[in-house]
């Protein structure tokens, strides 16, 4: 017996030592993400994880701030018809634009190398072969002509091929350095993916002359964790952290387990589930955890496409009868505590086009009597099994979603109830995450409704959502994204003409007329605006949830610590 | 047994060309491609850049075709490039596969060697409190879900009682090849071995003991004793011997494993195995990642139950090869 109590004893002896260990100071941030990430090569990029991560190590000539704001990163300012810097111009009669991008004179490679014009024009001249699996070709494919002042290579001037008014968003216009580049680009250019197999971010992805950021990579392990240590040739101000270590963990629930016994210190905005998060947020006030729980408002827009070649669906009063009898305000307050507002139509709060003006956009408030009476005077009558008919077509049709979300599937569960009472007979009929997205909804085979979200970039045009050529189909390789079908021909004039308007009242003019046709005609039923969550150590300063998709980490050198230290260590 | 060993590994050749085919052709069924993917992370993203990267990445090409391309490019010895994680494929399985390997050996043998004794205890007391208490302890391991016992597992020896990372592979920056890294190795080994074992040490246990059982009903059993050869003699080399038969195939079988990965255990612990990354290949249609995997995992099927054939007539004389 005595034995046991002095293992129970050293044991807790043991538990208090390695808990007084966990003390976050200036030397290593550990930050968990849940997503899977890839090499570190800008250019053909696609994950979430890969870019939150690459924003530490590498800038762009400018970018949306956490508040919102486009500022300049690599650039010393962000030209603009304003500062004189950029210029409308006109050749062959043909309106064009062109702005001269001035490089920060201390911008340099982790290497040393100045980061200059020739890395602008070599990145641009990789992302437009046919060879190399660009994902976005457009920001860069906008560009006619890049011209190297040769006496001040850090000035760099920009012809763009058409005068839209976007030309100097250049947040994915990713720079590589051409002075480890170049060599591969040239053996390997000419083979289908051979740049991107041979390149120095496959191939030796430490490399410091890879990186322009705050930070540099010292160790990446696919699939395990990536480390990043200090960059000293950083162009701004030297990070708080000497190290920051990225770690991936799959599970959720290991993820939280990880936070509490201070393997990480943090969690992304690519970490926890958001009902997760509100259930830890509770824990976190409960046991007075050290840690900060923070919820966003973000651009992803959750909401139910309708098939508007559906029989029933096609008709606008159907939709908005099924928009009015859901009391959306209750869904959020009761699912999401009300830390997830109510979506008016696709443009979020976080954009500087959002408006909620009852002038400017037709809003439904929620009155089951008034769908009702709405349905009732438009022919539909409630027959003996409780559903609407009308011409022998009954009020009924599937509600699909991606199986598996606890949210998703709580959120069809309370519209099913809703919609039942104005007499809407709704099935559920849910499919794995995949099968939806690769070909129920890609295909436009959804039956009737398809629950899911899209995230947008704040002042983007709405053309692939919206525009009638987007509508998937077998001609176009099902490549659009309007899923529902909708086709308006002054909305497809709007995204036409929206790139080219350089009047900024005259544009929110224009996308105001759109969002007015959308939610008048509702080809699609908007639920709710979704909320990035993350999780920080109470001591952390400087850090801020931006909710667009330039993650939190392009302002990492602002991050600081309370008195250089957490001080919170009780667990 | 020269001949039957080639004849078996004709087969096994013929069998792995067949089975290649037919993943492929699955994986090729399955909704959704990896330009999919890249659609969902970038709102940007045009018709014309899904169109123009289908064709760049050949899913435009029927199935025969990209299964006849991927077949070539594995006959110059090159396993391909991995579209989800851009790198080799080599170099992300390479790895993956080593440290699944050696956890679900390090699982294996902790298995066996507490099953095995455990299950002929339970034959020789069969009935007894002793029996009923090892039966219970198998079924609970049987039955218990092994994401449930990762995360008690992590809840108190990470948790409440620190004694061990609560995932990973190993400590960041740490040189596997000192005494140190060794050592921060098994320290991350600990709990996700412990996690997968306990399972096939229930169903070992209940195999051993059905055999030994089976076993000790023998007339040679009975002849032994009548012999007058010690306890132990009749038990291992009559009884045990014996009983082994049936525990290679069960056994062979789990080696065939080895390489296949234990998905839950390795995405609850994070652990960087081979399951986790042929799930994740095949949700992200990752073509040649999750096909070098297929390959692996059936040729292990195939050798180790040539192996498990081959071990018979080691076990028992009688047994003989034509």
């Amino acid at each position: 017996m005595k034995r046991i109590l002095c293992l129970i004893a050293l044991l807790f002896s043991l538990t208090t030592e390695l808990q007084a260990q966990r003390r976050l100071t200036a030397q290593e941030l550990n930050i968990g993400v849940t997503q899977e990430f890839e090499n570190f090569n800008p250019l053909i990029m696609s994950m979430m994880a890969t870019t939150y991560m690459y924003r530490m190590v590498a800038r762009t000539l400018n970018v949306l701030d956490e508040n919102g704001e486009w500022v300049p990163q690599l650039a010393e300012v962000i030209p603009s018809l304003e500062n004189g810097l950029a210029r409308r111009t006109t050749i062959d009669g043909h309106p064009m634009i062109e702005a001269l991008w001035k490089i920060k004179s201390n911008a340099s490679w982790g290497d040393g190398t100045p980061v200059t014009c020739r890395d602008v024009k070599f990145s641009w001249e990789v992302a437009l072969s046919p060879m190399v699996s660009i994902s976005e070709k457009e920001i860069y494919d906008q560009v006619k002509e890049i011209v190297i002042d040769e006496k001040n290579p850090k000035d760099c001037l920009l012809r763009y091929r058409e005068a839209k008014w976007t030309y100097n968003r250049l947040a994915t216009f990713f720079i590589v350095p051409e002075h480890l580049e170049r060599p591969i680009f040239e053996q390997f250019g000419n083979q289908a993916e051979g740049y991107e197999q041979h390149s120095n971010y496959t191939r030796n992805p430490t490399h410091p002359g890879l990186f322009n950021g705050p930070y540099r990579i010292s160790e990446i392990k696919l699939g395990s964790h990536v480390r990043f240590e200090r960059n000293p040739y950083f162009y701004g101000k030297p990070s708080f952290f000497e190290r920051v270590v990225v770690k991936l963990i799959p599970n959720t629930g290991t993820l939280e387990a990880n936070l509490r016994s201070g393997t990480i210190d943090m969690v992304s905005a690519l970490g926890m589930s958001f009902d997760q998060a509100i259930a830890f947020d509770e824990k976190v006030k409960k046991d007075d955890l050290p840690f900060d729980v923070n919820f966003q408002p973000s651009l992803v827009y959750e909401h139910i496409d309708f098939n508007l070649d559906h029989p029933v669906l096609k008709d606008q009063v159907v939709r908005q009868a099924l928009l009015m009898s859901i009391d959306r305000e209750a869904l959020t307050q009761g699912l999401f505590g009300g830390r997830q507002p109510v979506a008016l139509h696709n443009t979020s709060p976080l954009d500087p086009w959002f408006t909620d003006d009852p002038k400017k956009i037709k809003i439904h408030p929620f009155s089951r009597r008034q769908a009702k009476r709405l349905l009732d005077q438009h022919g539909w009558v409630v027959a003996a099994d409780g559903v609407r008919a009308k011409d022998g077509q009954r009020l009924s049709f599937t509600l699909m979603t991606t199986a598996g979300n606890r949210v998703r599937e709580l959120v069809q569960v309370y519209l099913q109830d809703q919609w039942r009472s104005i007499g809407a007979d709704v099935q559920v009929k849910n499919e794995p995450a995949r099968v939806f997205f690769g070909e129920t909804t890609r295909k436009r085979k959804f039956d009737g409704m398809a629950m899911y979200a899209w995230i947008s970039s704040p002042e983007s045009n709405p053309r692939s959502t919206l525009s009638s050529k987007s509508i998937p189909s077998e001609e176009n390789g099902w490549s659009g994204q309007n899923q529902p079908g909708w086709r308006n021909a002054r909305v497809d004039e709007l995204v036409f003409k929206l790139d080219l308007e350089f009047d900024p009242e005259k544009r929110l003019a224009m996308i105001h007329e759109i969002l007015f046709l959308y939610t008048s005609e509702l080809p699609v039923l908007p639920l709710y605006y979704r909320s990035d969550v993350s999780v920080t150590p109470k001591s952390l300063r400087g850090y801020k949830l931006p909710g667009h998709q330039f993650p939190a980490t392009n302002h990492i050198e602002n991050w600081t610590l309370v008195d250089g230290v957490n001080e919170g260590a009780k667990l | 047994m020269m001949s039957f060993i080639l004849r078996r590994l004709i087969q096994t050749l013929i069998v792995i060309g067949a089975l290649s085919f037919f993943c492929f052709y699955l994986m090729s069924l399955m909704p959704g491609d990896p330009v999919d993917m890249m659609i969902s992370s970038n709102p940007n993203m045009t018709s014309e850049d899904v169109s123009r990267l289908r064709e760049l990445y050949g899913l435009d090409q029927p199935v025969y075709k990209r299964y006849l391309n991927w077949v070539s490019t594995l006959a110059q010895g090159d396993l391909g490039y991995s579209r989800t994680y851009r790198v080799p494929v080599t170099e992300i399985l390479g790895p993956r596969l080593w440290n699944t390997f050696i956890l679900s050996g390090l699982s294996l043998i902790f298995s066996l060697l507490v099953a095995i004794p455990l299950g002929v205890f339970a034959a020789l007391n069969q009935g007894k409190k002793l029996d009923y208490f090892i039966n219970f302890f198998a079924f609970a391991g049987i039955s218990l879900p092994s994401f449930w016992l990762a995360i008690v597992l992590i809840l108190i020896f990470a948790v409440q009682i620190p004694l061990f990372p609560a995932s990973g592979t190993m400590s960041v920056g740490t040189d596997m090849t000192s005494f140190e890294g060794f050592f921060d190795r098994i320290k991350y080994l600990i709990l996700p071995t412990l996690s997968l074992s306990f399972m096939s040490i229930g169903s070992f246990v209940r195999f051993t003991r059905s055999s030994m059982l089976e076993a000790m009903r023998n007339d040679y059993i009975r002849t032994a004793r009548a012999k007058g050869l010690s306890r132990s003699r009749v038990l291992i080399v009559h009884g045990f011997r014996n009983a082994l038969l049936p525990l290679i195939t069960v056994v062979a079988l789990s080696f065939s494993s080895l390489f296949s990965g234990a998905v839950i255990t390795e995405t609850v612990f994070a652990y960087q195995g081979v399951g986790q990354l042929v799930l994740a290949s095949i949700q992200s249609n990752d073509f040649n990642v999750a096909m070098v995997s297929f390959m692996i995992s059936v040729s292990m099927v195939l050798t180790m139950n040539l192996v498990a054939d081959l071990l018979y007539g080691v076990a028992d004389p009688r047994i003989t090869y034509v």
